[in-house]
């Protein structure tokens, strides 16, 4: 489905729609127009013009059943399944495309209309085929349960030989989605999925009539971060998950409402799980965070949570090589360690998959031993404020509200695969409020259009100083309520805290003169999950110079990032590695102490946006694994610097006491002193003059980016599969 | 007695909060109102007025009566080991939406649930076996204050978890996808 060509045309050359956008915003806000008195079921409803039948409907609390009707997609209108009586009409209405009007009577439960549905229901039944005890979908389809509760009670279907029934041909788009194609009823909800959430135009239907098909029309992967929600889209079960496929029935697992942290949104998630296995992880609605979608990584990448497990302590013999031990002799291994250690030779290293129990813990017991070298493997600057202005590392404007941005200006981060959902959020933008977006980095493809104002960091100390004769600095002065996100991985350079500060300086510029007050321009977006509660409880960012010092003892808190390596290490230096995977940390550790991943523990984790939730735990550890701010505990009684907290409330005690945002759930708080951090920031703006680079450029770089993910077999074969399409010539 | 705490429940919790701290606040929940925040004179009730001399003493005995809203605490009668009621800590919440499905008929009510422990397959039937007496009870209420009732009165941590799920109502428009100077318009199908 292609974007007309007049809009591309209109999309930032011409100025002049700059003002009557803005315009229109605050009319919106002052002119409230009149409410329509409409009748469900003899029921009066007071509803805005221009409602359809079925939010109206939905408003008095009738549910009127539905098929290619999703509230988050466009309207289709095309399975019919919605029909109801209208009085005066001469035909039952499509209710999702039907506007309302005055004194309109509806009635969802008369004859007509359950004739309509039952008619409906048969024709969508007459070439459906009667899998349903080996359809996944079984369970939780909505042909199922809407067939039960609206279709008719007998049948009419007499082709006893089943020589009639409509066949189509599986598609294959890829590792993730498993196509039974003659199950679809044509709701035509994936593609606009694809069309207009996801911005990959690749599906749509061919053939009319019986001979109609949903597809990629020449075979062709699903090329999207956000694949796997057209799983959930689906009404039947045409459309599956192939990691999951055949594993379980809905009504066998056991559900946990959880959080993710593969990504630095922290997605609300429930994780599916049966006879302590995680078997799927679906979304869960949360409209300040995820909506109802979730990107592949997280949805996919749970089969990690079975391979490369960390299951057992263990100690390296005297040749070099990991070999088992008790809990009691692994503990008294490392804390030999740290006992030997001076505690300015001590460096403790937290990793992206950390909680902030376990961060606490772990700088807590560094503290008490006299050490002070805590740190993250992600770098930020610390000129200036550094971290002590939570404004100057979050994502100020939070991302619920990206999507009444009238501008935004991504600096040097590939949104779409750093952060997916945030992405799709500004793609929600860019379609229906017609934002515009520019984008200062190396190319790459964001799903929707954008300026590309180039690549190097001079552009951002143009735009900031005011200096830039490009059109863009024009637009971002104009825009009522304009958003600049920049990359964390910009900061890693030695150019970062002069990026960072011209950064500020441009935001702080543009939100001094905002009408709207409580609007924030400055955005950071994080890379990892557990950045921001790691630089909230105090932890310094980057390891570089901490490294340089020739530390005696090394802690890494599941570091996986690879920025320690044993080439950076002196001989003699011992390596305690405290994780759930066995990966990068692990293999150049001395001593290993098992822990537990996201969906075994009750951990805090704090988002992008400044944002405390908490996993809950769905499975045990495996193993001999526990929980890491317990394994913290254990050492630091062995070490004789006893942590004072024994139970999780007290741990979450101490917290709040550090920061009392940390253990404020599911809230965040909005920031400030933005014209404190500016000023401090105003001596770090020295020239810059490097090109910008996004690590994660290409499809193939989402899938495997943490321990988890590199040990899920789903995600190698997704890398493969997108390796393997771009050899195809379509 | 019940009622009386419910309504001095009611009147010194503001607006429910969307998050509370991991630890519960219980005790602070039950202040009674001061009277110097009202603002004009008692109304009299027409009842009162109009009823018999009888009526009216046995009445006006009943109010004389004070309920003093103290903590209802069955957890020492209740016979649940104590190992139950202290470290348990219960999650408050509405179930979500099935991502899978588009029904909504399950998820308008409140429910409690009890922090998962150690489940295993059992090796006779390859079912799931638990030592948990409690993983299996999820007890459903109409709105959370009674979830939070029920759990003061039983001696459980409790906390509520709701992420915000109602949207800002949008009209929809099936227009818009023909709509020619909108990018909501789509070309094919």
């Amino acid at each position: 489905m292609l974007r007309q060509p007049l809009t591309r045309a209109l999309a930032l050359s011409s100025s002049s729609r700059i003002a009557p956008l803005g315009v229109r915003r605050y009319a919106e806000a002052l002119a409230q127009p009149e409410k329509v008195e409409v009748f469900i079921d003899d029921k009066p409803v007071y509803v805005p013009p221009g409602t359809t039948v079925l939010q109206a409907a939905a408003m008095v609390g009738v549910e009127i059943p539905r098929f290619c009707y999703h509230e988050r997609l466009a309207v289709a209108g095309n399975c019919r399944m919605c029909l109801v009586e209208v009085e005066k009409s001469p035909k039952p209405v499509a209710a999702c495309a039907m506007p309302v009007m005055k004194g309109m009577r509806v009635k969802t439960t008369s004859d007509l209309t359950k004739k309509a549905r039952e008619g409906v229901m048969e024709f969508l039944l007459v070439n459906h085929p009667l899998d349903c005890p080996i359809c996944d979908q079984g369970g939780e389809c909505d042909l199922q349960d809407q067939s039960m509760a609206f279709g008719s009670d007998k049948s009419r279907f007499t082709d006893i030989h089943f020589s009639g029934k409509r066949a189509v041909e599986d598609k294959d788009v890829g590792p993730l989605i498993k196509t039974i194609m003659t199950r679809c009823i044509h709701c035509t909800r994936c593609i606009r999925f694809a069309s207009e959430v996801a911005g990959v135009d690749d599906f749509g239907t061919t053939g009319r009539g019986t001979d109609m098909q949903v597809g990629t029309y020449v075979e062709k992967m699903f090329l999207s971060e956000l694949s796997g929600n057209i799983i959930d889209l689906c009404p039947v079960g045409a459309l599956t998950s192939k990691p999951y496929s055949f594993a379980a029935r809905p009504w066998e697992t056991r559900r946990i409402d959880s959080v993710d942290v593969l990504d630095p949104l922290g997605s609300n998630i429930v994780v599916a799980t049966r006879t302590n296995e995680v078997l799927r992880i679906l979304p869960r609605t949360n409209e300040e965070i995820n909506e109802e979608w979730l990107s592949d990584k997280s949805r996919f990448a749970c089969d990690g949570l079975k391979r490369q497990r960390l299951v057992t302590p263990m100690v390296a013999d005297s040749r070099g090589n990991l070999t088992p031990v008790e809990w009691e002799d692994a503990i008294v291994a490392a804390a030999h360690a740290i006992r030997d250690c001076p505690p300015n030779k001590l460096v403790a290293i937290a990793g992206e998959l950390a909680d902030a129990e376990s961060l606490v813990a772990l700088k807590d017991l560094v503290n008490r031993l006299g050490g002070e070298n805590v740190c993250t493997e992600q770098y930020f600057p610390m000129g200036g404020s550094g971290t002590d202005l939570r404004s100057s590392y979050l994502l100020n404007t939070k991302i619920a509200n990206v999507e009444d941005a009238d501008f935004v200006l991504l600096i040097g981060t590939n949104v779409r695969f750093e952060a997916p959902l945030l992405n799709a959020r500004i793609r929600k933008a860019f379609i229906h409020k017609e934002t515009d977006v520019a984008y200062i980095g190396p190319k790459v493809d964001l799903t929707y259009e954008y300026t590309h104002v180039g690549d190097s960091a001079s552009i951002v100390k143009e735009l900031a100083t005011g200096s830039s004769n490009h059109e863009v600095l024009k637009r971002l002065q104009s825009a009522k309520r304009p958003v600049v996100i920049l990359g964390a991985d910009q900061l890693k350079t030695s150019e970062g805290s002069a990026l960072l500060a011209f950064t500020q300086e441009l935001a702080l510029r543009l939100q001094d003169k905002l009408e709207d007050k409580e609007w924030k321009v400055l955005n950071v977006l994080q890379r990892t999950a557990s950045q921001v509660a790691a630089l909230d409880v105090g932890y310094k960012p980057g390891v570089g110079a901490i490294l340089q010092d020739g530390p005696k003892v090394v802690y890494l808190l599941g570091a996986d990032a690879g920025v320690v390596t044993r080439e950076s290490l002196p001989k003699d230096c011992v390596v305690i590695y405290q994780g759930h995977h066995g990966d990068v940390g692990a293999s150049i550790a001395d001593v290993v102490l098992p822990g537990a991943a996201y969906t075994e523990k009750r951990g805090t984790y704090v988002n992008a946006e400044g944002r405390a939730q908490q996993t809950l735990p769905a499975v045990t550890p495996p193993g001999k694994a526990r929980e890491d701010w317990k394994i913290l505990r254990a050492l630091s009684e062995v070490l004789g610097a006893r942590l004072p907290y024994d139970t999780l409330d007290e741990v979450r005690h101490r917290m709040a006491e550090i920061s009392p945002s940390l253990v404020a759930y599911g809230d965040v708080q909005n920031n400030n002193y933005f014209a404190q951090a500016r000023v401090l920031a105003q001596s770090l703006q020295k020239p810059v003059s490097g090109k910008l680079d996004v690590q994660l450029k290409q499809l193939e770089d989402f899938f495997m980016t943490d321990a988890i993910s590199r040990a899920s077999p789903t995600m190698a074969k997704c890398v493969q599969a997108v390796l393997k399409q771009k050899q195809s010539p379509y | 007695m019940l009622k009386a705490i419910s309504t001095a429940t009611r009147l010194s919790m503001p607006t429910l909060s969307r998050s509370l701290p991991a630890f519960s606040t219980s005790s602070s929940r039950f202040a009674s109102q001061d009277p110097t925040t009202r603002k004009e004179a008692p109304k009299i009730d027409t009842e009162t007025v109009i009823a018999l001399p009888a009526e009216a003493k046995e009445k006006q005995v009943y109010e004389s009566q004070i309920c003093v809203p103290t903590k209802v605490d069955l957890s020492p009668i209740s016979g649940v080991p104590e190992e139950h009621v202290r470290c348990r800590r219960v999650r408050i919440y509405q179930p979500p939406k099935n991502a899978m499905q588009s029904g909504t008929n399950n998820i308008h009510h409140w429910e409690m649930e009890f922090d998962t422990r150690q489940r295993w397959e059992n090796p006779l039937m390859g079912w799931t076996s638990t030592g948990d007496p409690l993983s299996n009870m999820k007890l459903q209420f109409t709105n959370p204050d009674e979830a939070i009732e029920h759990c003061e009165k039983n001696g459980w941590v409790w906390y509520l978890d709701c992420p915000k799920t109602e949207k800002e109502f949008k009209t929809k428009s099936y227009g818009l996808n023909f709509s020619w100077n909108r990018r909501t318009r789509v070309s094919t199908k």
